[in-house]
């Protein structure tokens, strides 16, 4: 014991607040790549970490279990020498004597500290937001509560027609209940796709019974100590038994913040994902940073982002390379149709049709410069590894070629057309035409 | 029910020998036992990064790759025909007690 005081004295641990998929990542990676030392495994929640995408899913089903599958078996974190501290939440940080307060009030010392903090559904702020049957969506506990309210013949309104709302839409139209999705935009999934994405799902959905109101300002739920009515802006009013808000995320940065670390919509960190303090990482949804592809400031919310991201903070810790990381992706699979996503589109993109969206399965190619930046697929998945392979070369893409879904991916490449190509397999017969 | 005994060769042909739980998939059964398996998108068949090859005479004993897996497959680095699957799909089964998985190149 005196032995191990004393290793603990002159090696703190690592000390990871959070255990979503990112937090997570970072414990496991850290041991695969040899780190010796402890690991402090800090935990908000009680039971073991879960996989989230079910949450708003699979879970949400009639008559699927209550549970959503584990990230990593309780015996994992015992093999691996992980101290998981369950309903544990970091207070503070002194980054100076290199400790963190926890909400126990026990204080930590750390070598490095990982903040894995995530995102938060971002709240309503509207009058009547806290009327019991007003739901946000974010962790299996809400995801529980949501699914004891989608009863049969339900009323449910919901707020946003993002990833979220949309699921939701899909799983209670499957439970026979009512669904209207309230949309400020003027169409569905506006921030992450186009508009002929946009409409096939608009159509799917409707199909299917979901009614949609786009252009609607939500400013009030109102009942008698339960959510009755949600009020929009032009007056017009929807009775609802459950609303659900699906407006986004905040990134829980408070605590980076509070320490004095940059942050800006986002725990600011460089390309090894360490904070504006050496000692310091962070990563997966509470992170901004600069995309190696296009320069762009962002923050993704995805779980390709958290796992890459955590890749990154144990290689970095350890003293490895980190692996190259994967072209971000998405997916949403809303009445069993999956909208996968390779890349991040920019809204000024140029949208090329891939197939026919009457036969229900297609996809949109974006470019950027003539160069691919993006990919949705829709109801099939034989583009999703091309694309992602092209986007990370930036290749030049035949927008003609593109179009036709005959023709692979790959083959719609403009090849020996860039003289000023920096690849030196394309110099000879480049310089050749010239 | 006991655990499945399985081989690994991992991407420098090195074997590993290790146990195989019941209530694991073989994705969760190689990620838990430290081989090199990113399966970023938790199991659910979207991203590919779980790609093993197995023996064409174990191949032939499983199920139909589903649509989505085999669209996957069929556009990952070495694919076969007859050997490639995504090991998030392969459940727990007696039958694959003792098999020999190969875990295909990275891309």
């Amino acid at each position: 014991m005196r032995e191990r005081e004393a290793m603990a004295g002159t090696t703190a641990p690592v000390v990871i607040v959070g255990a979503g998929h990112s937090g997570v990542a970072v414990a496991a990676g850290l041991r695969a790549r040899g780190w010796e030392g402890g690991i402090l495994l800090l935990d908000a929640e009680n039971e073991a970490p879960y996989e989230r995408p079910p949450l708003s899913k699979d879970l949400l089903k009639d008559g699927a279990p209550d549970g959503s599958a584990v990230l990593r078996k309780e015996k994992f974190y015992q093999d691996k020498r992980i101290d998981r501290l369950a309903g544990s939440t970091a207070e503070s940080i002194n980054r100076k004597g290199q400790t963190v307060l926890l909400s126990d009030g026990s204080r930590h010392a750390y070598h490095r500290l990982v903040i894995a903090t995530g995102s938060r559904a971002r709240p309503l702020t509207v009058p009547g937001a806290g009327l019991a049957g007003v739901q946000s969506l974010r962790t299996r506990d809400d995801a529980l509560e949501l699914k004891r309210m989608l009863v049969p013949g339900a009323r449910i309104a919901i707020i946003g027609a993002g990833y979220i709302g949309l699921e939701v839409a899909a799983a209670a139209a499957a439970r026979g209940c009512e669904v209207t999705v309230l949309e400020f935009q003027d169409r569905v999934m506006s921030r992450v796709t186009s508009v002929p994405v946009s409409r096939h799902f608009e159509r799917l959905h409707e199909r299917h019974g979901v009614r949609f109101v786009f252009g609607a300002a939500v400013t009030a739920i109102e009942g008698g100590g339960r959510a009755e009515r949600v009020v929009t802006a032009d007056g017009e009013v929807f009775r609802a038994d459950v609303v659900l808000a699906g407006i986004g995320v905040l990134p829980n940065q408070e605590l980076a913040a509070d320490a004095g670390l940059d942050c800006r919509d986002g725990i600011l960190v460089d390309g090894d994902c360490r904070t504006s303090d050496s000692a310091i990482y962070a990563t997966g949804d509470v992170t901004r940073f600069t995309s190696p592809v296009d320069g762009a400031s962002q923050r993704l919310e995805c779980i390709q982002n958290a796992v890459a991201q955590a890749d990154k903070v144990a290689a970095h810790i350890t003293g490895h390379e980190a692996a190259d990381p994967e072209i971000p992706w998405f997916w949403t699979v809303q009445h069993g149709v999956r909208l996968q996503t390779a890349g991040v589109r920019h809204p000024e993109d140029e949208v090329i049709v891939r197939g026919d969206p009457l036969t229900g399965r297609f996809s949109v190619v974006y470019l950027r410069d003539g160069r691919l930046s993006a990919v949705d697929t829709i109801a099939g998945l034989a583009d999703f590894r091309p694309a992602r392979k092209l986007i990370a070369q930036s290749a030049l893409i035949e927008p003609i070629l593109a179009a036709d879904p005959g023709i692979p991916l790959a083959d719609a490449i403009l090849k020996d057309l860039d003289p000023t190509d920096p690849d030196p397999t394309d110099a000879a017969p480049a310089a050749a035409r010239i | 029910m006991s655990n499945n005994k399985l081989t690994v060769v991992d991407r420098e042909g090195s074997t590993h020998d290790l146990e195989w739980e019941p209530d694991q998939t073989l994705m969760e059964a190689l990620r838990d036992n430290g081989l090199p398996v990113l399966a970023s998108c938790g199991g659910t068949a979207s991203c590919a990064t779980c790609h093993v090859f197995l023996e064409k005479e174990v191949f032939d004993t499983l199920g139909e790759r589903s649509e989505d897996e085999l669209e996957l497959l069929a556009e990952a680095e070495g694919y076969r025909e007859c050997g490639s699957r995504l090991s998030c799909q392969l459940g727990f089964s007696r039958d694959l007690n003792g098999v020999t998985v190969t875990l295909a190149p990275e891309e």
